[in-house]
Parts: structure tokens; C-alpha cells; sequence
């Protein structure tokens, strides 16, 4: 087990070292001169100078990656080129907003599609599968924005049931009543991709042979399902739920545009915007490398919950 | 007695006989398994019917006016001719009767192509008091908005019908005349900027002297004839919806199919290299795959938007293409892994095969399926992907429109209860969509090689 | 004796597409007797699962029907109409079944235990610790080495024939009335499959139950059957008293599967075929010569047998020494675990002769042929091709090699390209190695094999999915003729096939190795095919060789105490009646 960590956490460098050359090569060399873009269109050539000094882009670019890597594992991005915010302060504040919409959502959607999955997998090449089944396609194809807009102004503005947008300092305040809408929206959109994924789990599992067993052996439908089909298709559920946690938290960026949340993901659409070059490779950075603990967290979990797993 | 040699080798023209005994392949099998569909073959049609519509679209047989602001704005649908449309500013229509109805093109309206030089300006203002997106830097990026009104169309008309000469295309006869023409040139920003001054109690310096100055040469504007209905109504400027949305069909369509054909190739590629030869291919190539699965998607497109820092549909094909190949190629690398170990392939190489013909010859035609379905999804998945990017302001330039510029409108409208854009924009993207997801499950199950 | 359960008019269609029905099952009638063993025999697509999984109810609910006057009668319940509630009641108490593949139908991801108890309290209701209890005691009856540590594993921590034992405990475990077991034993080694068959018989004379045992071997229902019958094609052919079905059989196809199988004690010159039986029977109908059929076309009598084994004076073609292939799998960091699969093999093969090789899964025996054909690089050991190391010489050099020796796999499924026409999976060895010129004489080859293996000339136009599983083989058969090779290498090449269609098969082969003087390397788990087809036979066991000598001499006087387990494990029901 020890070791078997060891070796995936040494695994994990040259993945890391990947993502940290290729946001290199994308903002450093592709990108452009981002002095120019930091002094904005009309400055001197001093300025210019200036600013390239400052951002150190007048060393070699062996040295620009060497403080790049510095940067990471320092967790010292400097501040912000818009707001002068330190972008370490900006990780702290941003961060828990978005799990508080991220975290309460991926719940909600999963133990409902996990359900509805389970029934329409049940009841299969039936009217009520297929219909669902068609139901889901069609609420897919309509863009989240489209929730989102008609959302906000369905349920805020024009019921006003919640908050059109906002968020305070309480915790309390915030998570019940700023958080609902959004993570209904948010929980609404994902169900029907979730839906269909899940419901090919289950039916993966419904044709095993174990199945037959469990019927064979008397247990009644309800157990059959609930006991026999869940434990095995929830295997595949825990570790898309996971692995999906850290996309999530900055996928979440529309929604917390629209409700004027300050998460993580707004965050980073307005230093997308802004071109602000220190904010974007932060977020990246740091993402990347949580989706790859997560990676990490989904197969340990998957240890747990399937015994045939064996890790070494 | 004639003496019949019997021949020695069976001498049988394979041709001869084909034409009568072939059997149908598998991929003709999918394809009548597909046809027993009812619903694929209706998503099938639509798709079709979606793909000639763009192509009517591109080439401009259709929907080639839709900047033309040919209604009056915010024009009501004409199935609900008495929504609150008209507009709270009402504009400055002039709907005088025309006499001479044939003088269709003039007065028109078209983009200078002269770019208003405060668009950058404006552009800082907006960033720093963290106003919403408005229309008016797209509407700068357009240039001016300029109405030509010919004097002497009227006369000419006129003097046509007397003749009974053949009427030209108006735009030729237009240009033929030569100067003398009346005009308005309407600067985009001075409304914006007017307010913006009046935010900031900032007196109007330069820039609120000249759109003084532009809104200033506005002389009469005689033929302007706008319909006080549209198709699915009218935006704000009165464009027609139906032309913005059979456009914005084009464009979204142009970019999920250009950029899956770029994703699929690039997976199906270098999944093929890598699950064909294993070792230090395939490490270097999973490693690429690494890197680019654990940045999230999203974040990875807005990432290199913002340093391409360039609009359009081929910035946003290559976008998409180039970074959404990872799911292919892992899909694909694990079939030719599988594959590479059946008995079909060890048979081949039993008999001399090289590795190019394995791959291609033999393995190839069995995965294709699994390329064919990624396809499908990746132009779904572009499709939308196109549309946030282009609401957020990161896709399409302002010269085309896409369902995501046209979202990024409605939002403000429909708060004012304008909700046609919103509807149509909807309303197309989730028929194609669903369409085409219908037909992509569809297409997978009829090519699903259950039988073997 | 008393009925048990009476099957009456079952027929069970499944609906393939929306106009296509597929009738599994025509009208059939049989009854089980108390207490006693019933055996379904028939081969694939004879109807005979699907019977079993309709009387349990277990039929797929969304394709499959039933049909109205179909009735299972049982203790004066038709259970096709009962509730589902009831069904659930009898299912796994008073009825209850096993599997073919116990690995699969274990339910992965719980403890053995848990699977155990579960059905105990469901039908016994008894608590959790009275139910461990008796769980316990299950594993220790069905022959559970250490029940207490067993019970908390987990199905994959076990092997196959342990997983069928635990199957079995929970089939018994409430006492059944009746146990279905459907091919128990297919899927596991010849002698698992007879400590197996050994415990379901003792266990039916114990707890006084009836056993309805569904195989497709004939020799295996011999061991165990009181009564038997016979199904092809949905239908009942002959059913009776297990002594009067072997030893009189009426039906011809009955006579048929009795004939075709390969036996330890004897070799006909070429093994009787379906066709045999059910021309004689129409020949004899035709003629109107009442039964004679049965006189006209004695499978155990008159008939030209075979002599086989290797003299001295025999040449050589292929000389096999040490040759040892290991497999590596990474454990901790830069250490690696090694698994020998074959460790040190020798032996030569003769030619124009078959030198068949023996063993249970594991044993190495397939790694051996695919070494040799170079798809494994073997980590030690020479093979002579006339003077040349095969396994030494480049790729390039090998190339010339390669259409001298040929492989045909086992499944006949996946070894055709299924893109493929026949006429393109024929001519691309040609292409590959210029053989023949032009296409014209490629495709003139390529009709003159498809006549050669028995296909039909349309054959050439097909894809291999429109072919059953015999055919496919011989399609694969005349793709290594294409190159005319010296050495064939088998790799269970009739394994999958159904008894009737693998004599079929193996009448081919040797006719082949009559005419061309090719050389086999027969690779196979059936003992009694090997004994049939080979000159001299090799055991192999964990990837080593365990004897070697001429295949009636090994058969007649087995040396290592493994062959003699090996040999012993063989049903013998069927010859013994005999």
C-alpha cells in the first residue's frame, strides 16, 4: 500500500512537469511579449523595458521556467496584474465559495441521477426508459446558458423566490440562500449527462451473471437491485464523482458569474479578460495538480470499495 | 467426338461472380440496422436538413442580410405581433410612404469597415468599472453604421417605369450615380460613452464632442422601411432573428464539424501508435495525454484564448481541435490494445503482415466505428462549447453571429422582455443538438459489433 | 416414483428485432421424479439452458415469451404463472441452481459469507450469527479447506473449482427440492470437473434431492444420470432411462453424439459424423426398410481403426530444446516478479506426424505454440528448422520461415478479420508471400481450398460472420494451406466447437496431414481428442514437461502420478455402459 502510494506520487512528476512546461510554452513563448500586455497599448519603450525587468522576461527562458517552477511549488504567483492582489490571497477567498456551490451540487446530482439511473436501467426498452432516455438528450442539448439565463430570471426575478444574485460574509446566509439557486441550475444541468453515464453503469452490471444468481437465489427485485447491482455499479460512480470534483470547481465559472459569486472560477474568467497572465497560469496550475490527487484519491477509494483491486 | 482438356486450375472470374453473390459487410449491416430506426432516420433528416441550410447560408443564398436592420427594433415575432416589442428608444424610423416601391436597395445600410478608434479605450473603461458586457464593443469592433440614402433613386425609379426599362440591381444603378449622396453615420459608442460620462460626472471631452459631432450629420432619412414585425422578431438594432439564427446555424455547424474532424484525427492517430507498439511510444504519448486530461477542459480552452488573444471561427476550430483529442485517443489507444491481442491480428502476423498493414488493413476497419461515434459526440460537444465561448466573448468576431453572441444579447433583453432572441437561439440549438445526439446514439448502437 | 415437477408444452421464443422471432424452445414435455438425477443433454442452441432458466423464471423479461399453454407443474402450481412473490419463495429453497461460470456469477465485490448468509436469511429466516453458523457448516459439507477463514474471502481470492463448491453451498443451503445445474463443470479443468461431479452426486444421494444436470457432454452424464434426454434445436429428440439411451439409443442424432466423441479405447480410421446417422435414417426411411437404419450404421461396430505412434525411422522437422518463455509483472519499485509459463521444454516433432500436448489451464501448453510461431519472444531455447534456430534468426530471416509454420487458434470467432471477405482472408497470404501470379490465380487457389476444406465457392464473397464456428475454422484451415505449410500448430483448435461439428473438424485435419504430410502440434485440454488425433503425447504441467511418450503407451501406461490423476479423471460413464 505504502509503497504502492510512493510510486504513484512519484509517477505524478512527470505529469506535473508536463503541465508546467506546456502552460510555460503556452503563456511565456506563444503567448507573446506579456510585457505588452501588462503596459497596456499606449506606453514607452522604457516602460516596456521596465516591466520586463520586473516580470524577469529579459532573462533566458531556461531561467523564466526556473522561476516559473519556483513559483509553483512556492505557491508564490506574485499578484495580480488587474487588481494587485496577492494571488495566494485570491486562492484563500475564492476557493471555499465554489466548493460551497461545487460540493452541495455534485451531491444532489449524483444521488438523483444514481436513482433515476437505477430505475430507467430496471425498467429498460420500456416506454418509460426510452421516453426518459430522450428526455435526457433533449435537456442536454440546450446550453447551460440557457438554464442559467432563464433561471435567474424565471425563479429570481420574475418569482422571486431567491436572491437574483449576491453573497455575503455569513456563512449561514450564504450557502441558503445566495447558494441554492445556482446549485439547483448547476444540479439541473448535470443531471441528464449523469443520467445516461450512470444508467450505462447499471446496465453493465443488470446482464452480469451475478445477477441471475441473486434472482436464482430467491432475493426479491428490490434487493436484487438495491443491494446486489448498486454496490457494483456505484464502483464506477465514486470515481467519475471524484475525478470530476476539481474540473467542477472552475467549471462552476458561469454560474458564479451570472449570481455574482466570488469563486474560483469567475476568478478566472475575468483574469482570462483581463489577460491577466499570473492569475490564469495559478488556476491552471493548481487545478491540474488537483485533479491529479484526485486521480490519485478515486483509485485508493476504488480500492475500498472493490475488494478485486489490488494496489502495487 | 471433340475432346474437352480439362483444365488444370480452376479458372473463375471473380468479378463474374461477385456482382450476383456478395454479401452485405458490417458496415452495410450498421447501416440497415440504422435505417430500422425510426428515430435516427427523423434526427438523420434534420441533421441533413441543418447541414443545407448552412450551406445555403455560406454561400449567401440565405440569411445573407442578417445585419441588415430591417425591422424596427426590438421587433415583436409576427406569431406575437403585440409583445412588448417596439423598443423603449424608439428609433429613428421614418416610414414615409414610398412611392416607388422598387427602389429596394437604397436607402441601405452597411459597416464602414472603419473601426472606431475609441474601441480600445472604451474597452478599459468597461474592464475597470466591471460593466457588463454591453453590445457596444461588438458593435464598435463593426465600425460605423452607416445609412445611404440616394437622392436621385426616387426619380430614377420613376423615369425606369416610364421607359418600361428593365430595373438593374439597385446597388449597380446606385454606384453608377456617382456623389451627391445623403447620409448618417451613427457612432455605436456615443450612447454608451454619453452615459458612461454621466456615470463618472466626467464632462464629455473628445470623446463625447464627436459622437455630438456624428449624431449631428443626421439628415432626413426618407426610405428607411422598417417592419414593425419580424419572422421571430427583431434585436436591438431590428435585425431580423431568423437570418441572425439560420447564420449562427452556419457558424456553429462550420466549428463542431470542422474542429471533431481535427480532434478525431489527431486522437485516432496517435491512439493508434500508442496502444499499437506499447513501450516508450506509448509512455511518450499517454504522457502528452496526461497533461492535457488533467487541466480541465474548459479552463484549458479559456487558458489559450486568452493568449491567442484573436477572434474567429479558424482560432476557435483549431482551439477546440487541437485541445480535444484526449478522450479519442484514450478511447482508441485501448481499442487497438484490445485488438492488437486477438487472434485476427496474431494471425496476420503469423503470416507475415507488417506492422503498418495490422494497423491500418486489419485493425483500423474494426475501431473505426469507435472513431466514427467519437466524431459524432466531439461535434455535439464543440457545438456547445462554441456557443460559451462566444457568449463570453472569446469566439466568433463580431462580422458573424453565432448562438453564443446571440445568448450573450438575450440576456439583457430578456429582463425587458424581449425574449425572442433567447427563444429562436434555443429553440435551433437544441433541435440540432438533440438531432444529432439522437443519431449519434443511434449510429452506435447499429455499429455496436455485438454479432462479431 | 413420484413426479417432481412436470414440464408440459413449453415452447420460449425470443424476439430478435421487430419482425424476427427466434423459437429456442418447441413445445417440449419431460417430467423430473423425486429424487433422482435428470439429465439435458445437447449441444449449442439446443434449447436446453434456456429450459432451465424458463422453469426458474430467470428468462429475460424484456425479449423473451412464454407461451400460453406452456405449463411447469409443480406440487399443483404452474410456476410460469404464479407471482413473482411466490417464485421468489421457491426460488433458492426449494429450487435452486448453479452456473456455468462460478467465477461470474459470485457477486464480485461481497464476501463468501455474505452471499451465503443473505440466502439463509431470506428463506430460513434465521439470524446473522445463526446464519454464519450454518454457512460454516455448508462450506465444511461442500468441501471448503479452513471454512472459518474462507467464509470472509471474496469470490476472486478463490479458485475456480472452490468458487463452483461455494455456488453449490448456497444452492443447498435451504434444503432445495430440486438443483439445477447448468454445465457446472464446462468451465473448469477435467480434474476439478470430477471432484465436482463427484460432490453433486454424493450430495443428491445425501439430501435426498433431485438434480436436473444440463451439459452438452454426453460422457459426463454417464457418471451421473438416472435418466437422460436429448435436445437439438429446441426440441426433444429421445429421452429414457440412462442405460436404455446409451445402449439402445432409438434416435439418430442420439446415435450420433454417442458415436462422433473421440474415445480413450479406441481409434476409428476416420470418426463417425452427424450426417452419417441422419442420411442412413433417411436412406432408410426412403427405402421403407423399417428401423434398419439402426443395423445399416453401427457406430461401435465394424469399423477400420487407426494405429499410431512414432518409429525410429521417422525423420525429424522440428527439434524443440529448452525452450523457456517467463512473463514479468512489476511489483514494488524496481523489482520485478517472474512467472515461468514454460520452463525447459524439449521434444521433437516428427514428420508428417502429430505430437499432441496436454495439459490443464496453466500448464503452459498454449505459450509453447505461440513461442514458437515467434508471437511470444521466448526468453530461452533453440527450435531447429531443418538446421536453422527459428528462434534465433532476425525478423527479416525469419519472414522465409514463416509460411512453413502456421497456427490456427482456438476460438474461430475472433481469428477471421471480420472486415474481411473469405476471398480477401485466403489471397492475403498469398499477396504477402507472392504466391500464385495476378489475382486471377490467387482467387483460382482461393475457390480450389474453399472446395478443398468443404465450403461452398459463394463462401469467397462472405464475411466470416455469416459462417457458424465450424466453418470458421475451416476457413482458418485453408488460410494456412494457402501457404502450404510443414508444421501446423493447433492451439485448441476444436475446443469451442460442438461435439458433432469437432469430429467434423478433425476428420479434416487428418485428412490433411494424409495428403499434404504436414505436421501437427496439437495443442488441447481434451484428453480423448488428443488420444485420437496424436502419434505421440506430451503432458505438461506448470509449464513444465511431465512425460512424453507414444500416445497408446501413455494412455495404456501412464508413469508420472500426473498423468495417472490426469488419465483417471476422464469420464468413463459412457464406456463403461458400453
Amino acid at each position: 500500500m505504502s509503497t504502492y502510494l510512493i510510486r504513484r506520487l512519484w509517477q505524478m512528476f512527470p505529469t506535473l512537469l508536463g503541465v508546467i512546461l506546456f502552460i510555460f510554452v503556452i503563456f511565456n513563448m506563444v503567448g507573446g511579449d506579456p510585457a505588452y500586455v501588462l503596459a497596456g497599448k499606449i506606453s514607452s519603450p522604457e516602460q516596456i523595458a521596465n516591466i520586463r525587468k520586473e516580470l524577469g522576461i529579459d532573462q533566458p527562458y531556461y531561467v523564466q521556467l526556473w522561476i516559473f517552477i519556483k513559483q509553483v511549488f512556492t505557491f508564490n504567483f506574485g499578484a495580480s496584474w488587474s487588481t494587485n492582489e496577492l494571488v495566494s490571497d485570491l486562492f484563500k477567498t475564492r476557493v471555499p465559495p465554489s466548493l460551497m456551490i461545487g460540493i452541495p451540487l455534485l451531491v444532489l446530482e449524483t444521488i438523483i441521477a444514481l436513482g433515476m439511473a437505477l430505475m430507467v436501467a430496471y425498467y429498460r426498452a420500456s416506454l418509460t426508459d426510452r421516453s426518459i432516455m430522450i428526455g435526457c438528450t433533449i435537456a442536454q442539448s440546450i446550453s447551460i446558458l440557457v438554464y442559467i439565463i432563464f433561471g435567474q430570471y424565471y425563479f429570481a426575478y420574475k418569482l422571486g423566490w431567491f436572491p437574483v444574485q449576491g453573497w455575503g460574509d455569513s456563512f449561514f446566509q450564504n450557502q441558503f440562500t445566495y447558494a441554492l439557486l445556482p446549485i439547483l441550475i448547476g444540479a439541473a444541468v448535470g443531471l441528464a449527462p449523469a443520467i445516461r453515464l450512470y444508467r450505462t453503469f447499471v446496465l453493465d452490471e443488470i446482464n452480469q451473471d451475478y445477477v441471475r444468481t441473486a434472482r436464482a437465489k430467491g432475493m426479491s427485485e428490490k434487493r436484487t437491485m438495491l443491494v446486489h447491482v448498486l454496490r457494483n455499479a456505484a464502483i464506477p460512480v465514486i470515481t467519475n464523482v471524484l475525478v470530476q470534483l476539481p474540473g467542477l470547481i472552475v467549471g462552476l465559472f458561469l454560474v458564479e458569474r451570472f449570481f455574482s459569486i466570488p469563486g474560483i472560477g469567475r476568478e478566472a474568467i475575468l483574469a482570462v479578460e483581463r489577460s491577466d497572465f499570473p492569475v490564469i497560469k495559478a488556476v491552471t496550475v493548481y487545478v491540474a495538480i488537483a485533479t491529479m490527487f484526485a486521480n490519485l484519491l478515486a483509485d485508493l477509494l476504488y480500492k475500498v470499495v472493490d475488494p478485486r483491486v489490488q494496489l502495487k | 467426338m471433340s475432346t474437352t482438356t480439362p483444365s488444370p486450375t480452376r479458372t473463375i472470374d471473380p468479378r463474374a461472380l461477385a456482382a450476383a453473390e456478395r454479401s452485405p459487410g458490417l458496415w452495410q449491416l450498421a447501416w440497415k440496422r440504422l435505417l430500422r430506426d425510426k428515430i435516427a432516420v427523423l434526427a438523420m433528416f434534420i441533421v441533413i436538413g441543418f447541414i443545407l441550410l448552412s450551406l445555403l447560408s455560406f454561400f449567401g443564398v440565405v440569411a445573407k442580410d442578417w445585419s441588415k436592420e430591417v425591422g424596427i427594433n426590438y421587433a415583436p415575432p409576427v406569431f406575437a405581433p403585440n409583445a412588448e416589442g417596439g423598443g423603449l428608444d424608439a428609433p429613428v424610423t421614418v416610414t414615409a410612404p414610398s412611392q416607388t416601391g422598387d427602389a429596394t436597395a437604397l436607402p441601405f445600410t452597411f459597416t464602414t469597415g472603419v473601426k472606431d478608434p475609441l474601441e480600445a479605450e472604451m474597452k478599459e473603461i468597461y474592464a475597470q468599472l466591471g460593466r457588463g458586457g454591453a453590445s457596444a464593443p461588438a458593435a464598435a469592433a463593426q465600425g460605423y453604421v452607416s445609412t445611404i440614402v440616394d437622392p436621385l433613386a426616387e426619380d430614377l425609379a420613376a423615369i425606369r417605369k416610364e421607359l418600361g426599362r428593365p430595373d438593374p440591381t439597385g446597388v449597380s444603378s446606385a454606384t453608377a450615380l456617382g456623389s451627391g449622396y445623403k447620409g448618417s453615420i451613427v457612432d455605436p459608442l456615443a450612447e454608451d460613452v454619453v452615459a458612461i460620462n454621466k456615470e463618472l460626472g466626467r464632462a464629455g471631452a473628445m470623446a463625447g464632442a464627436m459622437a455630438g459631432a456624428m449624431a449631428v450629420v443626421t439628415t432626413a432619412e426618407k426610405k428607411i422601411v422598417r417592419s414593425p414585425t419580424l419572422a421571430f422578431g427583431g434585436d436591438k438594432w431590428g435585425r431580423d432573428v431568423l437570418a441572425k439564427v439560420i447564420k449562427g446555424s452556419e457558424t456553429s455547424i462550420l466549428v463542431g464539424f470542422a474542429a471533431a474532424i481535427v480532434a478525431t484525427l489527431i486522437g485516432t492517430v496517435l491512439g493508434a501508435l500508442a496502444g499499437y507498439f506499447g513501450g516508450w511510444v506509448d509512455d511518450v504519448l499517454n504522457w502528452f495525454y496526461s497533461i492535457f486530461s488533467a487541466i480541465p477542459y474548459l479552463l484549458l480552452i479559456l487558458a489559450i484564448a486568452a493568449v491567442v488573444n484573436k477572434k474567429g471561427v479558424i482560432t476557435i476550430v483549431l482551439i477546440l481541435g487541437l485541445t480535444g483529442w484526449a478522450s479519442i485517443f484514450r478511447l482508441v489507444r485501448a481499442e487497438y490494445m484490445k485488438h492488437k491481442t486477438r487472434e485476427y491480428v496474431q494471425a496476420a502476423t503469423a503470416i507475415g503482415a507488417s506492422n503498418w498493414r495490422k494497423m491500418f488493413v486489419h485493425i483500423f476497419p474494426n475501431v473505426s466505428h469507435v472513431a466514427l461515434v467519437q466524431l459524432s459526440l466531439h461535434v455535439v460537444l464543440f457545438i456547445k462549447s462554441e456557443v460559451i465561448l462566444s457568449f463570453l466573448g472569446f469566439g466568433v468576431g463580431v462580422d458573424t453571429v453565432s448562438w453564443g453572441s446571440m445568448l450573450n444579447e438575450a440576456q439583457s433583453e430578456l429582463i425587458l422582455g424581449k425574449w425572442w432572441q433567447l427563444a429562436a437561439a434555443t429553440l435551433f440549438m437544441a433541435v440540432l443538438v438533440t438531432a444529432f445526439s439522437l443519431f449519434t446514439d443511434a449510429l452506435r448502437d447499429a455499429l455496436d459489433p455485438k454479432l462479431k | 416414483m413420484t413426479t417432481l415437477l412436470s414440464i408440459k408444452n413449453l415452447s420460449v421464443s425470443f424476439r430478435i428485432d421487430r419482425d424476427t422471432q427466434y423459437e429456442a424452445v418447441r413445445n417440449i414435455s419431460f417430467d423430473i421424479p423425486e429424487k433422482s438425477t435428470v439429465a439435458l443433454v445437447g449441444e449449442s442452441g439446443s434449447g436446453k439452458s434456456v429450459t432451465s432458466l424458463a422453469l426458474m423464471g430467470l428468462l429475460p423479461k424484456e425479449n423473451s415469451k412464454t407461451s400460453p399453454d406452456s405449463r411447469v407443474m409443480y406440487k399443483g402450481k404452474n410456476l410460469l404463472t404464479i407471482s413473482s412473490a411466490e417464485m421468489q419463495k421457491i426460488r433458492g429453497a426449494e429450487i435452486s441452481m448453479i452456473f456455468q461460470e462460478p467465477m461470474s456469477s459470485l457477486n464480485p465485490v461481497f464476501t463468501v459469507g455474505f452471499q451465503l448468509g443473505e440466502t439463509l436469511e431470506k428463506h430460513a429466516n434465521v439470524s446473522a450469527a445463526e446464519a454464519r453458523k450454518r454457512a460454516l457448516a455448508l462450506l465444511e459439507e461442500v468441501g471448503i479447506p479452513e471454512p472459518t477463514t474462507s467464509i470472509n474471502k471474496y469470490p476472486f481470492q478463490m479458485s475456480g473449482g472452490q468458487q463452483q463448491r461455494v455456488m453449490i453451498a448456497m444452492a443447498i443451503a435451504c434444503e432445495p427440492e430440486l438443483l439445477i445445474a447448468d454445465e457446472p463443470t464446462t468451465a473448469l479443468d477435467v480434474t476439478i470437473q470430477k471432484q465436482i461431479l463427484e460432490l453433486l452426486a454424493g450430495l443428491q444421494r445425501k439430501r435426498n434431492m433431485s438434480v436436473l444436470f444440463i451439459t452438452h457432454d454426453l460422457a459426463v452424464v454417464g457418471d451421473i444420470a438416472d435418466h437422460v434426454i436429448v435436445m437439438r434445436h429446441g426440441q426433444i429428440r429421445e429421452q429414457g432411462s440412462v442405460r436404455q439411451v446409451f445402449t439402445q439409443p432409438t434416435d439418430p442424432y442420439t446415435r450420433a453424439l454417442l458415436a462422433c466423441r473421440p474415445r480413450v479405447d479406441t481409434r476409428p480410421k476416420v470418426l463417425p459424423v452427424i450426417d452419417d446417422f441422419i442420411n442412413a435414417e433417411n436412406v432408410a426411411h426412403a427405402s421403407n426398410t423399417n428401423q434398419s437404419g439402426t443395423q445399416l450404421f453401427n457406430p461401435l461396430a465394424n469399423v477400420e481403426t487407426r494405429t499410431r505412434g512414432i518409429k525410429p525411422e521417422d525423420s525429424v522437422i522440428l527439434d524443440v530444446q529448452g525452450l523457456s518463455k517467463s512473463f514479468y509483472t512489476k511489483s514494488g519499485f524496481f523489482s520485478q516478479k517472474e512467472f515461468k509459463a514454460v520452463n525447459d521444454v524439449s521434444f521433437k516433432l516428427h514428420k508428417g506426424k502429430t505430437l499432441g500436448l496436454v495439459g490443464e489451464s496453466g500448464s503452459g501448453k498454449t505459450t509453447v505454440g505461440l513461442t514458437l510461431m515467434r508471437l511470444h519472444e521466448a526468453t530461452a531455447g533453440k527450435a531447429f528448422l531443418e538446421g536453422k534456430d527459428i528462434l534465433a534468426m532476425s525478423e527479416a530471416e525469419f519472414k522465409q520461415y514463416k509460411r512453413r509454420i502456421q497456427i490456427i487458434f482456438q476460438n474461430p470467432y475472433a481469428s477471421l478479420n471480420p472486415r474481411f471477405t473469405v476471398g480477401q482472408i485466403l489471397q492475403e497470404p498469398m499477396q504477402l508471400h507472392s504466391i500464385g501470379n495476378g489475382g486471377q490465380e490467387r482467387a483460382g487457389l482461393a475457390f480450389e481450398l474453399l472446395a478443398r476444406v468443404g465450403l461452398p465457392e459463394a463462401s469467397f464473397y462472405k464475411y466470416p460472420h455469416e459462417f457458424s464456428g465450424g466453418q470458421r475454422q475451416r476457413i482458418a484451415i485453408a488460410r494456412c494451406l494457402t501457404m502450404k505449410p510443414d508444421i501446423l500448430i493447433c492451439d485448441e483448435s476444436v475446443s469451442a466447437l460442438d461435439v458433432s461439428v469437432q469430429a467434423q473438424v478433425l476428420n479434416l485435419l487428418q485428412e490433411l496431414q494424409d495428403e499434404y504430410g504436414m505436421s501437427y502440434l496439437f495443442i488441447s485440454h481434451d484428453l480423448a481428442v488428443v488420444k485420437y488425433i496424436s502419434d505421440e503425447v506430451m503432458v505438461m504441467s506448470n509449464g513444465e514437461m511431465v512425460e512424453m511418450a507414444n500416445s497408446d503407451d501413455i494412455y495404456a501406461r501412464p508413469q508420472h502420478p500426473y498423468t495417472k490423476k490426469l488419465l483417471s479423471s476422464i469420464p468413463t460413464g459412457m464406456a463403461a455402459m458400453a
